[in-house]
């Protein structure tokens, strides 16, 4: 370590590399926690974690029992141990004795992005509350028209202040802070929304998936998603190259014999090469059936028939990369598949998974420059290199099912809740020396 | 790579198919084996077929392979005295070149089988009383891709990993060496042990641990 240290001093090695091989070396070491623990107060299982994103100091959780706590992760309250075993009790509870409490289970529990002054509780009974943290008031309410879900807000957002909500009802809708009120839904999901997302390089992009399977992106100043993710489109590399686009072709015209206003179209993607394999050509048929309806369609709406799924069964877990480009989804059909968000294919990188839980949504996490992945498998979380499909780590841990995972970049410790209503923190391995007091050639009988 | 598995399986009266999972467990690259799947199919050598067994099975066969299974379907109905078969040579001249996806809707299907001649709806039920479209539960108008006669097969299948899974979790240990376990034979599925083995192992249902005295086949408890 000092060796390292002292290339970095004379130069030798630049300091960002310094840096992330330090991150790296602490991320392989990760284990259960032999140092900290938290104390968690819930009677339910824990549904969703998240650390804050201006000074990853906080970790609110929200569980089932309708309560969310909040705990400082880098201050304990108490030491035990003999000083070694850091105890971090909430700082508040929000429980069922609280006068704004929730009625049922809380499902997702996110920060205020800008500052820790406010967060957002969504749960399954239809409402969504913005709290403010310092009085553990709820100062506002939204009322869904079915379970939520999923809640998120958007971290780069500088001209809006938007919930997205994902709930059991077809349509995504944003709830606006400033005003109180609704901003507007969007609707294309033929089912229920399991998970929402903001995206990391756009501020008006927001990603969905839902229990039809289908994945979809919203850019909110329009009507109607831009793109469905399909699951038989796939690239065999990272990117698809710059150059060699295959000609479009139209194909036939559809011989829907109700004389519908709408024609199919079948245009050809351009084609992908696979890494280092050499080209090849191959293209992709995307096609965006209409079905033969005798009302004119908005052209923002055309998108609600395209009925492409990306995942077979439901999607429970999205996430998309630090750099933006890259999105990772989850989903009932026990598989989990990394897709290209800028050309909307699969790449085809397989993940070696069994089993997934399949009724709830769950909450994925990725390591800082997108190494790794963290993903709750029934009772264990799996880490799985982003590239290769590889599981590298297993953290087992938890007596039950694991639903919600987060990777704070700042410590490079994961905490990780699940239905045995624990939080767990795992974290890079420290020794510690064991020779308090006795010396090396003392035995325990010798006095 | 692909051709090594055929031999191992033993027809009675369809042509050999290979399962995904059973590729998984010979390769050890996953992600190579979906990318080359994918390129192969995209070069028209075969054809992946969803089939609906259990999460996520999908089926392999060589092209040439499904063709001749179409044929024998084809003189199968032609005994019965069906008519309207020319529908069958549409299907292969137009759908099956253009469409490299395992499904296909109700319009697509249509239109690329009127370019053969005039289609009706009754000559889309004999190409599914044929086997080899299926209707999709979820949404009534796709369909999904199938290889005819297939469905002894499949009942197998399922019955023999039923089969397969119970015999090992009955044991004590829940495991059992596979140089035996290859010996037994199955009652319920025409498909042998290996057959089987390689399918399971590679869906993750079981897995392999080297021991003194060789490989021991286990129960995988996640």
């Amino acid at each position: 370590m000092w060796k390292e240290i002292e290339k970095r001093e004379s130069g030798r090695v630049r300091p960002r590399s310094f840096a992330n091989r330090v991150k790296s070396s602490r991320v392989a070491s990760l284990q259960l926690s032999n140092h900290k623990d938290i104390v968690s107060p819930h009677k339910g299982s824990v549904n969703s974690l998240q650390v804050d994103l201006t000074e990853g100091r906080y970790l609110l959780s929200g569980a089932s029992d309708a309560s969310a706590a909040v705990y400082d992760v880098q201050q304990p309250q108490k030491l035990e141990g003999g000083g070694l075993i850091a105890k971090h009790k909430p700082i508040f509870v929000i429980d069922k004795q609280h006068e704004h409490r929730h009625k049922y289970a809380i499902s997702s529990a996110i920060w205020y992005p800008i500052d820790t002054g406010l967060f957002v509780t969504g749960s399954y009974d239809h409402y969504i509350k913005v709290w403010d943290t310092n009085s553990t008031q709820a100062v506002m309410n939204f009322k869904m028209p079915g379970k939520v879900y999923s809640t998120s807000m958007s971290s780069l957002a500088t001209s809006h202040m938007l919930i997205a909500a994902g709930t059991e009802d077809v349509q995504v809708r944003l709830c606006d802070i400033a005003s109180g009120a609704f901003a507007h839904t969007l609707s294309g999901h033929r089912d229920g929304v399991m998970t929402v997302q903001w995206s990391n390089s756009s501020e008006y992009v927001l990603v969905t998936g839902g229990c039809d399977g289908a994945i979809r992106f919203w850019d909110i100043r329009r009507a109607g998603c831009f793109r469905v993710l399909d699951q038989s489109h796939s690239q065999l590399g990272r990117r698809p190259p710059l150059l060699e686009r295959s000609a479009m072709t139209k194909g036939s015209t559809s011989r829907s014999s109700s004389g519908g206003q709408n024609m199919s179209k079948a245009t050809a993607v351009s084609r992908k090469s696979s890494h280092g394999n050499g080209a090849k050509h191959s293209g992709s048929n995307r096609i965006s059936a209409k079905g033969s309806i005798k009302h004119r369609l908005h052209p923002g709406m055309l998108s609600s028939q395209d009925r492409a799924t990306a995942h077979y069964g439901a999607v429970t877990g999205l996430k998309i990369s630090e750099d933006g480009m890259y999105l990772f989804s989850a989903g009932s059909d026990s598989r989990l598949r990394l897709w290209d968000i800028e050309s909307g294919c699969n790449t085809l990188v397989n993940f070696e998974t069994v089993r997934l839980q399949t009724n709830k949504p769950i909450q994925l996490s990725v390591s800082e420059d997108s190494a790794l992945v963290f993903v709750p498998c029934m009772t264990v979380v799996k880490a799985f290199d982003f590239w290769s499909g590889k599981t590298y780590f297993t953290f087992r841990g938890h007596y039950e099912y694991v639903n919600c995972c987060c990777y704070s970049a700042l410590d490079q410790e994961l905490y990780t809740g699940g239905n045995d209503r624990q939080i767990l923190v795992w974290s890079p391995f420290i020794s510690y020396e064991a020779d308090e007091g006795t010396t090396r050639n003392e035995d325990s009988w010798s006095d | 790579m692909m051709r090594a598995q055929f031999p191992h399986i033993d027809k009675v009266s369809i042509r050999p198919f290979v399962l995904r999972s059973q590729l998984y467990s010979s390769v050890v690259d996953r992600t190579q084996v979906d990318r080359e799947l994918e390129s192969l199919r995209r070069t028209k050598v075969l054809r992946i077929f969803k089939l609906n067994t259990g999460q996520d099975d999908h089926a392999i066969m060589f092209l040439d392979d499904y063709l001749n299974q179409i044929e024998r379907a084809v003189k199968r109905m032609e005994e019965k005295n069906v008519h309207d078969l020319e529908v069958f040579e549409w299907f292969k001249i137009h759908v099956i070149d253009t469409r490299l996806e395992p499904n296909i809707s109700h319009q697509d299907l249509c239109s690329l089988l009127s370019l053969g001649g005039k289609v009706k709806d009754n000559q889309i039920s004999v190409l599914i009383n044929g086997g080899v479209i299926i209707r999709q539960l979820i949404d009534p108008s796709m369909y999904w891709f199938a290889i005819p006669n297939v469905g002894s097969m499949l009942k197998g299948l399922s019955q023999g990993r039923k089969e397969l899974l119970s015999l090992l979790s009955r044991r004590r240990y829940k495991e059992m060496l596979l140089a035996s376990l290859e010996k037994k034979r199955l009652r319920l599925s025409p498909l042998d042990m290996r057959f089987h083995l390689r399918d399971l192992i590679g869906s993750g249902h079981l897995k392999t641990i080297k021991t003194p005295t060789g490989l021991v086949v286990r129960i995988s408890k996640e």
